[in-house]
């Protein structure tokens, strides 16, 4: 048995696995980096297994023995030139590596947080803190009349044609052709306001309930309007916002756990910025 | 019905609403909410089918830095940093986003721009990895470089890794597919799954959306392709059949930019030469119902070249019309026919006469095709076709090739496109259905609501009444077809209203196209409804005045003195005979107002170049209107 057969069959030994695999783990959570002054370079089975993983997942099929080997030198020359670039400090200074871990601290920090679950408590919190843009819109509920373009004299008809809906003549008769729906029920004030505009959804807050009043002013022209009905305005519920108030929580979240993993690693830090 | 209905209510809480009308159906929209769809749709949807973020390859390397999240942010009307550091926001919000990156080198530029230089061996790589770390003027030149390497087949082999390519892909879809699906909220905003495929022979554009029904769970089992090979859509087909085969969902394409086709997108033979079968346009007909119809780069409705008696045709074809998109082989006037989509749907009314099968009945959407991230597409509001110009003082007189020789120049991108989609509900299933039965129209921006039916019986006192139901109960929408009804004349509503925010409407035209007896495509643009028809702009000698002109360049404003709000009428065809197909689609023009570039002059005082374009007359353009006869 030569020394590299009993080397092949000592990877082998399941004890020794465990034992490497508890070594990379302790080097890992240790938080050291590997000690690059190490002038050992070890391709175990479990390296050689994962050089051969990613090669099969761009060729689609298991390498030979000659690419086995090929993929094995390449890894060494990578580790010697990795590990002496290094040594002689090449890392330092260049933009590149450095942006790279940077990204890469960023990426871990948010990384956390992404994959992160609030509680309902948080998303609470989030909702107390600013309602008005969680609160369910407004459900608008009114019938109105189209009388065309806001001109003096459409204004001077808008008198006699209010009196003629007052007395109960049908509106029908009195409405100028559009595509704008003749009564909006139940419907969110967004969606009236991307056909009519926001300030008429605002003039419609001035109006009494269950009466023919107007004219409002839209973007579209005048019109008649009969409030049918008006309820208090809505609160907030969680249930309505999840989706919306968890990606605001997400969104938050991730740049907090940036800026405090940050902060904290800058605690660590003298920094002396020295003036001229 | 009614205990259906109340749980649908229930589930909904307050969500999606519609005017008066029964709730008669509920659906899922490939999420956990349910929400009504009402009977018939009874508003529009808006929305840009068309948008790019930093994992589109040619965005990064234009400097985007936003990504998808971002885009959904925006879209749904939050504020949000651009790129460039300003803070933008729509002055509406949207209803529904598709994001549509580039499935070829998904994320590439983003992978060569955080690569360690060292380790980039080729030397064109090293160069554009040093432009692009420059700053935003070298990125737009490392793309430029790169878009036109892309269109000769010459990109270096490192960038065409096609493994490593299907790798990235898979992980950015992956993660892109969980950011939509946290963004999508059935009735409040839709998010869509697509991508796009930039089939390119040469630098003609070919180039499709593919736009998923589904959510993540149907979707996550497949991911973007770029084309392999270069010729004809038959992969991208085989795809979207592969798909619906083995998950039971539905995607559609939308191609666009015909314009820059070189005449290649709606030909009138097979692709390559010979017959076109009834198989195959059977087959683009059904994966295809819908056709961008403007966008920035350009708007491809009509060409005067080929529409010599439309004073109106040649909106924002100026500079586009020169070259195919990587202006590597100038146009020639032959190929326009293959290009603009009004002779698009003369020529499949040929192709059905000829097989029995039309591959161009198409309906048409506006998009912005934006590479900022922001779906922006008001003139106002403009941040550009990608970062390298979001506002500037320089941007409208820039040079701003893609690829790397002369003549296009800033001012020629248009601010716009804008989808606009007649739903039952604001949801995946209920807005994707509408634009497979091609209920949908595009607009150049402006959000006017124009609706369009044609049938048999329509008389002008229907508009006294419930004239949509009526519309519905008697006739076809937009995008609809009508078969021959003996002794009668079709007849058509239109309606259009004008943009709540935005110019006054000069006139609704009716553009109708059949084939005539000798077997050739004809087409008549006709005036059906303006404003002031019957006081100082009554129709002399067949022709309408024109509206007039309120634009103040040096404020860039406009007065709506002119014009109507809405306009409304009941028309029917004239010259129509029954024993010839025919379509029927809807222009609606505004008054004249001020363009993106008169607006940068006003906010970064800047003069203008003399040829820059400052006002137009931006318009909607409703999907057809299908007549064919009985056999």
């Amino acid at each position: 048995m030569t020394w590299r057969s009993r080397a092949a069959g000592l990877l082998r030994e399941p004890l020794v696995h465990f034992m490497i695999a508890g070594a990379l783990v302790f080097a890992v959570l240790s938080g050291r980096p590997p000690d690059t002054g190490e002038r050992r370079i070890v391709v175990s089975e479990a390296v050689a297994n994962r050089l051969v993983e990613r090669w099969m997942q761009s060729f689609r099929r298991a390498p030979t023995a000659d690419e086995v080997d090929g993929l094995i030198r390449d890894y060494v020359m990578d580790q010697v030139y990795y590990r002496e670039a290094l040594r002689l400090g090449l890392d330092q200074d260049d933009e590149v590596v450095i942006r790279r871990l940077r990204n890469k601290m960023v990426g871990l920090a948010a990384s956390d947080a992404e994959a992160k679950t609030p509680t309902d408590a948080q998303l609470q919190a989030l909702i107390d803190a600013d309602p008005a843009r969680y609160a369910a819109e407004p459900l608008l509920d009114f019938k109105q009349v189209y009388l065309g373009g806001d001109t003096p004299a459409a204004r001077a008809a808008a008198a006699q044609a209010l009196a003629a809906l007052q007395r109960g003549e049908a509106a029908d008769a009195l409405r100028q052709p559009a595509p704008i729906p003749a009564s909006f029920s139940r419907a969110p004030a967004s969606e009236v306001a991307a056909v009519l505009g926001q300030d008429f959804v605002a003039g419609l807050a001035k109006l009494p309930v269950g009466q023919w009043s107007g004219p409002v002013p839209s973007g579209a022209g005048l019109h008649l309007v009969r409030i049918e009905r008006r309820d208090p305005p809505p609160t907030p519920r969680l249930a309505d916002v999840r989706k919306r108030v968890e990606n605001d929580w997400r969104s938050a979240a991730t740049q907090t756990a940036v800026n405090a993993a940050y902060a904290k690693l800058l605690d660590g830090y003298d920094v002396v910025i020295e003036r001229p | 019905m009614r205990g259906k209905y109340a749980l649908a209510a229930a589930l909904m809480a307050g969500t999606m609403l519609t005017a008066g009308c029964d709730r008669i159906k509920q659906a899922t929209g490939g999420s956990e909410v349910a929400v009504a769809e009402t009977e018939f749709p009874e508003r529009v949807f808006w929305g840009d089918t068309h948008l790019h973020t930093s994992n589109s390859v040619d965005a990064f390397g234009f400097g985007v830095r936003l990504g998808p999240e971002e885009a959904l942010r925006f879209a749904r009307g939050e504020e949000v940093t651009a790129t460039t550091g300003m803070k933008a926001k729509l002055a509406r919000p949207l209803d529904f986003l598709v994001i549509a990156d580039h499935a070829e080198a998904m994320g590439a530029t983003k992978a060569l721009y955080d690569a360690p230089r060292l380790m980039i061996r080729d030397e064109r790589m090293r160069r554009w990895y040093d432009l692009m770390h420059e700053g935003p003027a070298g990125s737009q030149q490392a793309m430029a470089e790169l878009l036109d390497a892309r269109g000769r087949n010459d990109l270096p082999e490192a960038m065409m890794d096609a493994d490593a390519a299907a790798e990235r892909t898979q992980s950015i879809w992956k993660e892109h597919l969980k950011t939509v699906e946290r963004y999508n909220e059935p009735g409040k905003f839709t998010a869509f799954a697509g991508f796009e495929y930039t089939l390119m022979q040469g630098g003609n554009n070919l180039h499709r959306n593919v736009i998923f029904r589904d959510g993540i769970d149907k979707v996550g089992k497949v991911a973007p392709i770029d084309p392999t090979y270069k010729e004809t859509p038959d992969e991208i087909w085989n795809y979207m059949e592969a798909y619906e085969k083995s998950t039971g969902g539905k995607v559609l394409a939308i191609p666009h930019n015909s314009n820059l086709s070189n005449g290649l997108m709606f030909e009138l033979t097979a692709p390559g030469g010979g017959p076109m079968t009834a198989e195959y346009a059977k087959r683009r007909a059904r994966l295809e119902p819908v056709v961008e119809i403007t966008q920035i780069k350009g708007d491809s409705e009509a060409h005067p070249f080929l529409s010599s008696n439309d004073e109106f045709a040649g909106f924002g074809v100026a500079g586009w019309e020169l070259n195919n998109l990587l202006m590597q082989e100038p146009k020639k006037n032959e190929m326009f026919a293959g290009e603009y989509v009004r002779e698009a749907l003369k020529r499949g009314l040929l192709i059905e006469a000829q097989t029995g099968a039309n591959p161009y009945k198409f309906g048409v959407i506006g998009s912005t095709d934006s590479h900022t991230s922001l779906a922006t597409g008001d003139e106002d509001n403009f941040f550009g076709k990608h970062s390298g110009n979001e506002p500037s003082a320089t941007r409208a007189n820039e040079g701003q090739n893609l690829g790397t020789r002369v003549g296009r120049f800033g001012w020629h991108y248009l601010a716009g496109g804008y989808a606009a989609v007649w739903a039952k509900a604001n949801t995946r299933a209920a807005i994707w259905d509408a634009m497979a039965r091609r209920e949908v129209y595009a607009t150049t921006g402006p959000r006017m609501t124009v609706r369009f039916f044609g049938g048999w019986d329509f008389k002008g006192d229907d508009l006294k009444g419930d004239w949509v139901r009526a519309g519905y109960k008697r006739g076809v929408p937009m995008g609809g077809e009508l078969a021959t009804k003996p002794g009668a004349r079709p007849s058509f509503i239109v309606s259009a209203l004008k943009d709540p925010l935005g110019a006054n409407l000069d006139r609704v035209q009716v553009v109708k196209g059949w084939v005539d007896k000798a077997g050739k495509a004809q087409e008549k643009v006709f005036d059906v409804v303006w404003s002031d028809m019957d006081g100082q702009r009554k129709a002399a000698g067949g022709k309408v005045p024109a509206v007039g002109d309120t634009v103040n360049v040096a404020t860039a404003t406009y007065q709506n003195s002119i014009g109507a709000p809405t306009l409304a009428t009941v028309w029917s065809d004239p010259e129509f005979d029954p024993k010839v197909r025919a379509f029927y689609y809807v222009r609606v023009l505004e008054i004249p107002t001020p363009s993106w570039p008169a607006f940068d002059a006003v906010r970064f005082k800047v003069k203008l170049n003399p040829e820059v374009r400052v006002k137009q007359q931006e318009r909607a353009y409703s999907s057809a209107i299908w007549y064919t006869p009985t056999a």
